[in-house]
């Protein structure tokens, strides 16, 4: 890059975030529920779109959710934290700590053999969280409401201000997240599936770039896991479970890896149907969610997105033909 | 003594219900190159099939062994059937799309699959627990067993040596086998590589519903069942070696044996054995203890 352009995919985040922020206060109740608990699944999808990139299916990403909503909770709890800025930060500091720390041993691994054992330490993380009586068992913990910044907001208000955190902490962590990719170490990511030993022959660690993309992946969900503890004020040891990584890997693979954005869109399809199916299919809601992933895999295996820049190039083309044409059309 | 007799006898029956459940899963990944996660789903179909066909047969009076076999035939059978469906109508359309596509695919095949057991059989436990209690008990080491846990030990014998039989001693065996080192070249040789493929899936579906069908009588036969058994199956067929028969079989050894020892001797950390067993496998030999060497491509 010789001159600095400007980055569309910042730009159409802080876009969305200034609409929904500006919209807040018009929408109904429900949507604004539906938007924060879709931002937190973003969040953490956003993460295992990383993970993706570098070619690396988690099916234990739900370890960091459960680190992120637990770290809320506890200090919500034993220390009294209100502060939204402060717990979240700390949730995605603990969740990037642990991730740290497995990925050390995860980063050798790859293929089906990073999948069970992200799955594994998941189950066991599980196992351990419905025992101990710190994480309130299997009935899990309540949260308080929350201050930002010492601002106190109290019944409609603080859904308000909860909604307009969660959009701005997924803007903030989906442009630190493209920063990244965009970066020289973040496109090794994509490398790293492409081709390890020719990354290695140019001298990266592929290592090291896994290590980093796992780090990342559990950070944001970490911070995803925090934001829906805060949206539901509730946390309990299902954000281990293996489902709640199963909802994730749908998130990605329903909207597609083009962007940081994308995840947003699939989060958001998959609270409406979770919502929709859960009233018209209450107990086959499994095999609706399973039937939807066959499909895509079968059909449209690179996601929802991929529609969506088909649409834009072809718009594009059709745009460029006929500024092409007209010259020609004056002659005629 | 008699800590060290109990810790043998009920490693060696918790090794051979291992290796019952792993042995279709690890015979699929070696011809398809493919983790079945729905195999844990084939397992409590398996199951639950076999909680039926047990209670149907004690209903008519039939005696234990006829009972058994009802339970096996329709399992196996159950099994075979979904096996091929799922294969012919979604398996088969995935060969060559990426690692991670092909995973979540199974996955999502689980998922129906784990559901549809629910619907169909509802979402309460059930038992079957007739054939292991008319079965008896044996005395070992002066402790009592249920002679059900112990023919479990043979049965799965049986079934390794018809697998290793099959594999090595046949001519298809030999074709799945030819199949697993190269298919492009097995293909040009006039082996119908998409047949062996779709036989193997088959058959690898049966033997996990015949292994839910022979634990059935020993558990509480409940929806969710199949997700553990698909993580201590990889556990099993991974320590081993992927796709590696001989390797299941040693995996489903190490890691009974290490359940047993910590269930007796160090109750507090017996959930994590088969996992530790599995990290500390993996940090020495990544690809199993006996998985072929692979060339690197670059």
């Amino acid at each position: 890059m010789n001159a600095r352009r400007i980055d569309w995919t910042i730009v159409a985040l802080i876009i969305i975030a200034l609409l929904a922020t500006m919209t807040a206060s018009v929408v109904p109740n429900w949507i604004r529920y539906l938007g924060q608990v879709a931002a937190s699944t973003a969040l953490a999808s956003v993460g295992v779109m990383v993970l993706l990139r570098a070619g690396l299916l988690s099916f234990g990403q739900g370890l960091f959710y459960f680190v992120g909503g637990y770290a809320v909770a506890l200090m919500n709890r034993y220390a009294g934290v209100t502060d939204a800025f402060a717990v979240v930060l700390v949730a995605a500091f603990g969740a990037g700590l642990v991730a740290a720390v497995l990925g050390i041993c995860l980063a050798g691994y790859r293929g089906i053999f990073f999948s069970m054992l992200t799955l594994a330490v998941s189950m066991v993380m599980f196992g351990i969280a419905t025992k101990l009586r710190l994480f309130g068992g299997s009935d899990g913990l309540n949260i308080g409401l929350m201050s930002y910044f010492g601002y106190r907001p109290r019944g409609p208000q603080a859904q308000w201000a909860g909604f307009v955190f969660s959009i701005w902490i997924w803007t903030a962590f989906a442009i630190a997240t493209h920063i990244f990719l965009r970066s020289r170490f973040g496109r090794l990511v994509q490398a790293v599936a492409d081709n390890e030993i020719r990354v290695e022959y140019l001298g990266y660690s592929v290592r090291k770039v896994v290590w980093a993309a796992y780090l990342a992946a559990g950070v944001l969900a970490g911070a995803g896991g925090a934001l829906a503890g805060l949206s539901a004020r509730h946390v309990d040891a299902q954000f281990a479970y293996w489902t709640t990584a199963g909802d994730f890997i749908f998130v990605v693979l329903l909207s597609g890896q083009a962007s940081v954005i994308s995840p947003a869109i699939g989060a958001f399809v998959l609270e409406m149907l979770r919502s929709y199916a859960s009233a018209l299919f209450p107990d086959q809601w499994q095999s609706v969610f399973g039937g939807m992933m066959l499909a895509i895999v079968l059909f449209l295996p690179a996601g929802l997105d991929r529609l969506i820049i088909l649409a834009w190039r072809m718009i594009r083309k059709v745009h460029a033909r006929s500024a092409n044409s007209l010259p020609q059309g004056t002659l005629s | 003594l008699g800590t060290f007799s109990a810790i043998i006898v009920d490693a060696v029956s918790f090794a051979a219900w291992l290796f019952l459940v792993a042995v279709g899963l690890t015979l699929v990944f070696g011809v398809l190159r493919l983790l079945n996660i729905a195999h844990g789903a084939f397992y409590s179909v398996g199951a639950y099939v076999g909680v039926y066909a047990i209670g149907a047969s004690v209903s008519l009076g039939w005696g234990t062994a006829l009972q058994l076999v009802t339970a096996l035939a329709a399992a196996s059978l159950a099994g075979m059937l979904i096996g091929l469906l799922v294969e012919r109508c979604v398996l088969k359309r995935l060969y060559g799309y990426p690692e991670p596509l092909v995973l979540i695919a199974t996955y999502a095949l689980f998922l129906v699959l784990d559901d549809l057991t629910k619907m169909v059989w509802g979402g309460q436990s059930l038992y079957a627990t007739q054939p292991r209690d008319s079965l008896g008990q044996i005395g070992i080491g002066g402790l009592q067993y249920p002679v059900y846990d112990i023919a479990l030990i043979a049965v799965s014998l049986i079934v390794a040596v018809a697998v290793w039989y099959t594999l090595n001693r046949t001519r298809i065996g030999r074709c799945v086998t030819a199949v697993v080192f190269d298919s492009e070249i097995s293909a040009a040789m006039g082996i119908y590589v998409g047949r062996i493929k779709t036989g193997t899936f088959v058959v690898g579906a049966a033997l996990g519903a015949v292994a839910g069908a022979l634990t059935a009588p020993k558990i509480a036969v409940s929806p969710g069942m199949g997700v553990e058994v698909i993580v201590v199956a990889f556990a099993v067929v991974v320590v081993g070696g992927l796709g590696s028969i001989p390797g299941a079989l040693l995996g489903a050894a190490i890691i009974g044996l290490a359940r047993a020892v910590t269930a007796h001797l160090f109750p507090e950390i017996e959930v994590f054995a088969v996992y530790l067993v599995m990290a500390g496998v993996l940090a020495v030999r990544p690809l199993g203890l006996l998985a072929p060497a692979e060339v690197r491509r670059i």
